[in-house]
C-alpha cells in the first residue's frame, strides 16, 4: 500500500488531540500527504468544529479536556446523524468494556496511537472511503 | 470433590490461624509483662496464662462459629425440608451468609432440596413429571440465590424468584428459553458451561463444577461478574438435569477491575511517550537519511527498533492483567495464516537485522484459513521472535515454518540456534515470571512474555510446546485451529464489518473493497 500519496486529494481532516507533540506529528504528516487539517485542542472547540459537518475524517482522541472524546462522540451521533465524516477514535487508553461496546457501535474505527506511526496512520487514512 | 478439598483448605487455615494469633499473643505478652513491665516473674507468669486463656477462649468460640457455619447451615436445610418437625425454622438457610465452604454447602443444600423435592413427590403418588416440577417450584423459590433449572434441552424450566427478578424478565418470557440465549455467559476459559454439559450427558451420572470470575450480561445489557455453580443428575425425578446458581461477585470483581484501571492509566502513561519518539524517530529516519552517514542511520534504526520493543512490553503488562482479570477478550475471525504470519515477519524483518539476524520463512502454501484473533496473534509471534533474537547471542538466523499439523492443527515454529536451555527449565517455562536462572542477566525480559502466549493460544483452542537443547537453540511451537473447526459459539465472537488489526480496528463499510 502505498502511504505517501493521498489518493482522494482535498480530504478535510478535523483532529481533536491536546497532545502538542502528537498533534504537530499527525498534522505535519497528513499536510505532507495532501489532507488539508484542522486542528482543536479542546474538547468543546472541536465539537463544536465537527458539527459544521465540513470534515471527510474526524480523528477523534479520547482524554481531551472540557469535554471527552465518547462524550463528542455521542453528542455528535445524537445531533448530527447524518454527518459525513468518519469519526475515528485515536486513544492510547484502553477502554472499559461498557466503553469499549459504545465505541464499537458509534465510531467508525479505533486507532491506539502507540502502535501506529504517522506515516501509517496516514495509510490508514488514505484506504478510508 | 474440588469443594470439599477446598473446605479442607479453609478449615485448616482457620485452625492455623488460631494456633499462630495465640502463638504471638503469647510472646507479645511475655514480651510486655517480663521485659517491659519489670515484673516479678511469677507474676508475670500468672498474669500471662490468665491473658492468654482468656484470648484462646475467645478466638476459639470465633473460629468455631466460622467452621460449624457449613454444618449448621445443612441443618437448617435439613430441618426446613423436613415434614412436621417442631424445630422447623420457616426460611431457607442463607447461602450467601457462609464464609467457608460456600460450593460445597450450596451443593448439598441443592442435594437436600432435591431430595426433598422427589420424596414429596412420591407422596403425592402422582408420577406426572409436571406435578413434581412444581414440588420442586416451591423448593426451589425459598432458596436466596439467582438459581435456574434446565432440563436436557438446556431450557429454563424454573427458576429461583430471586432467578427471575435477577434476570429482569417475566416468567413467561424466560421459562422454556435455553438459558444461555437469555444471559450471555463468558468464560474465563474454553472449559464453559455447555461444554461440561456435553460432558455430562456423555457420561456422568452426577456431578458438580465451580466458575469462578463468569462475566454475566443481563437480557437489559448490564453486566455482571459472577461465580457460577452447576449440579448434574441424570436421574432427578422432576426432571431438572442440570441446576445452575449464580453467585454475583460484581462488587467484589470491580474492585480488581479498578486495579486494572490503575494498570490501564499507567500504560497509557507509557505509551504517550511512546508514541512521540515512535513519530519523531520515523521523521527523522524518512527525512535525515540522505544526509547522514552509515553510522547514523544504523542508530536510527536502533532507536525505532527498541522504540517498538518497548510497545510490545508495554502491551504485555496490559494483558497479563487482562487475563488475570478474565478480561482478554478472543474475537477469532477467519484469516489466511500465511498472510497473517507474515505481515507479522515483514515488521519483525528490521528488528532481527539490527541484530546481525535474518528470519527463514518456510510457510506452507496450501494451509487452510484459520480461526484467530487478529490482535493477539500478531502479539504471540513477536513474542517469539523476540525472545529468538534475545536468545540467538552470536548465531544468524532464525527459521518460521508453518504446516498443517497430523492432528489437523496448524502448526507454527520458531526456531533459533542460540544458547538453548537444559530439559529441566523447559517444563516450567510457560509460567507466570518463570525465567532460566542461568540466562537471568544475561538476557533481559520479564517472563511475562511466554505466559502471554500460552493464555492466548489456550484461548484459542491451541497447543505451545517447546523443544530446546543447551548450546544448540530451542524451538517454540505453537498451534491454531482451522477456521472450519471452530464451534459455532466461538465464530460469535464478533460482528463481521469489523477489520481487526493490530493497532486497532476500523468498519468494514468504511473500507475501500478491493
Amino acid at each position: 500500500m502505498d502511504e505517501s500519496v493521498n489518493p482522494q486529494p482535498n480530504r478535510k481532516v478535523l483532529i481533536i488531540e491536546d497532545e502538542y507533540f502528537i498533534s504537530e506529528l499527525y498534522v505535519r504528516a497528513l499536510e505532507k500527504a495532501g489532507y488539508e487539517v484542522v486542528l482543536a485542542i479542546d474538547g468543546k472547540d472541536g465539537f463544536d468544529k465537527a458539527l459544521s459537518d465540513a470534515f471527510d475524517i474526524i480523528l477523534l482522541d479520547i482524554m481531551v479536556p472540557t469535554m471527552t472524546g465518547t462524550e463528542i462522540l455521542e453528542r455528535l451521533r445524537e445531533r448530527s446523524p447524518a454527518i459525513k465524516a468518519k469519526i475515528i477514535i485515536i486513544t492510547n487508553l484502553e477502554q472499559g468494556e461498557e466503553n469499549k461496546q459504545k465505541i464499537e457501535q458509534q465510531a467508525d474505527g479505533y486507532i491506539i496511537k502507540a502502535e501506529i506511526t504517522p506515516k501509517q496512520l496516514v495509510g490508514f487514512l488514505n484506504n478510508i472511503k | 470433590m474440588d469443594h470439599s478439598k477446598k473446605l479442607k483448605t479453609q478449615v485448616y487455615g482457620q485452625i492455623a490461624f488460631g494456633l499462630l494469633a495465640v502463638g504471638a499473643v503469647s510472646v507479645g505478652l511475655w514480651y510486655i509483662l517480663f521485659e517491659q513491665m519489670d515484673l516479678d516473674s511469677i507474676v508475670a507468669l500468672i498474669l500471662a496464662f490468665a491473658g492468654i486463656i482468656g484470648f484462646a477462649l475467645v478466638l476459639g468460640e470465633l473460629l468455631t462459629r466460622v467452621v460449624l457455619e457449613p454444618i449448621q447451615t445443612l441443618t437448617n436445610a435439613i430441618l426446613h425440608v423436613a415434614p412436621n418437625h417442631e424445630n422447623a425454622p420457616s426460611s431457607p438457610p442463607n447461602l450467601d451468609a457462609v464464609r467457608i465452604g460456600r460450593e460445597l454447602v450450596s451443593s448439598m443444600a441443592l442435594q437436600i432440596y432435591q431430595m426433598a423435592s422427589h420424596e414429596s413427590a412420591k407422596e403425592v403418588e402422582t408420577d406426572s413429571r409436571r406435578e413434581s416440577i412444581i414440588q420442586a417450584v416451591n423448593v426451589v423459590n425459598h432458596l436466596p440465590l439467582p438459581l435456574f433449572v434446565l432440563n436436557s434441552e438446556r431450557q429454563i424450566t424454573n427458576a429461583s424468584e430471586s432467578g427471575i427478578a435477577y434476570v429482569g424478565l417475566e416468567s413467561g418470557k424466560l421459562f422454556g428459553q435455553p438459558l444461555e440465549d437469555t444471559i450471555r455467559l463468558e468464560f474465563p476459559s474454553e472449559k464453559t458451561l455447555s461444554s461440561w454439559i456435553d460432558e455430562c450427558q456423555k457420561n456422568k451420572v452426577t456431578s458438580t463444577r465451580l466458575w469462578e470470575r463468569v462475566r454475566v450480561t443481563l437480557p437489559d445489557q448490564s453486566m455482571k461478574q459472577c461465580d457460577i455453580s452447576a449440579h448434574y443428575n441424570r436421574d432427578n425425578p422432576s426432571g431438572a438435569e442440570f441446576i445452575i446458581t449464580f453467585f454475583d461477585r460484581t462488587e467484589r470483581y470491580s474492585q480488581d477491575d479498578e486495579s486494572l484501571g490503575f494498570v490501564a492509566l499507567a500504560v497509557h502513561e507509557l505509551r504517550t511517550p511512546l508514541t512521540m519518539l515512535r513519530g519523531y524517530i520515523e521523521v527523522l529516519e524518512d527525512e535525515l537519511a540522505d544526509s547522514v552517514d552509515e553510522e547514523m542511520r544504523d542508530f536510527m534504526h536502533k532507536m525505532n527498533v527498541a522504540a517498538a520493543q518497548l510497545t510490545i512490553f508495554v502491551n504485555n503488562i496490559l494483558n497479563v492483567a487482562r487475563i488475570e482479570q478474565n478480561q482478554l477478550m478472543m474475537n477469532l475471525t477467519e484469516a489466511d495464516w500465511s498472510k497473517t504470519i507474515n505481515s507479522v515477519l515483514d515488521d519483525m524483518d528490521v528488528r532481527a537485522k539490527i541484530n546481525g539476524i535474518t528470519i527463514e520463512r518456510n510457510i506452507d502454501k496450501d494451509i487452510p484459513t484459520v480461526g484467530i484473533d487478529n490482535i493477539s496473534i500478531y502479539e504471540v509471534v513477536a513474542n517469539l521472535i523476540d525472545n529468538a533474537i534475545k536468545y540467538s547471542k552470536g548465531s544468524e538466523k532464525i527459521i518460521v515454518s508453518s504446516r498443517v499439523g497430523d492432528n489437523g492443527l496448524i502448526e507454527t515454529t520458531v526456531q533459533d540456534f542460540g544458547i538453548g536451555m537444559p530439559t529441566s527449565v523447559t517444563t516450567n517455562l510457560f509460567e507466570k515470571f518463570y525465567r532460566n536462572h542461568r540466562t537471568r542477566g544475561k538476557a533481559a525480559g520479564t517472563g511475562l512474555g511466554l505466559y502471554l502466549i500460552k493464555s492466548i493460544i489456550s484461548a484459542h483452542g491451541g497447543q505451545v510446546w517447546v523443544n530446546s537443547k543447551e548450546g544448540e537453540g530451542s524451538t517454540f511451537g505453537f498451534s491454531v485451529v482451522p477456521y472450519s473447526q471452530l464451534t459455532d459459539e466461538q465464530k460469535q465472537g464478533d460482528g463481521k464489518d469489523i477489520i481487526r488489526q493490530s493497532h486497532g480496528w476500523v468498519k468494514n463499510h468504511s473500507m475501500y473493497r478491493r
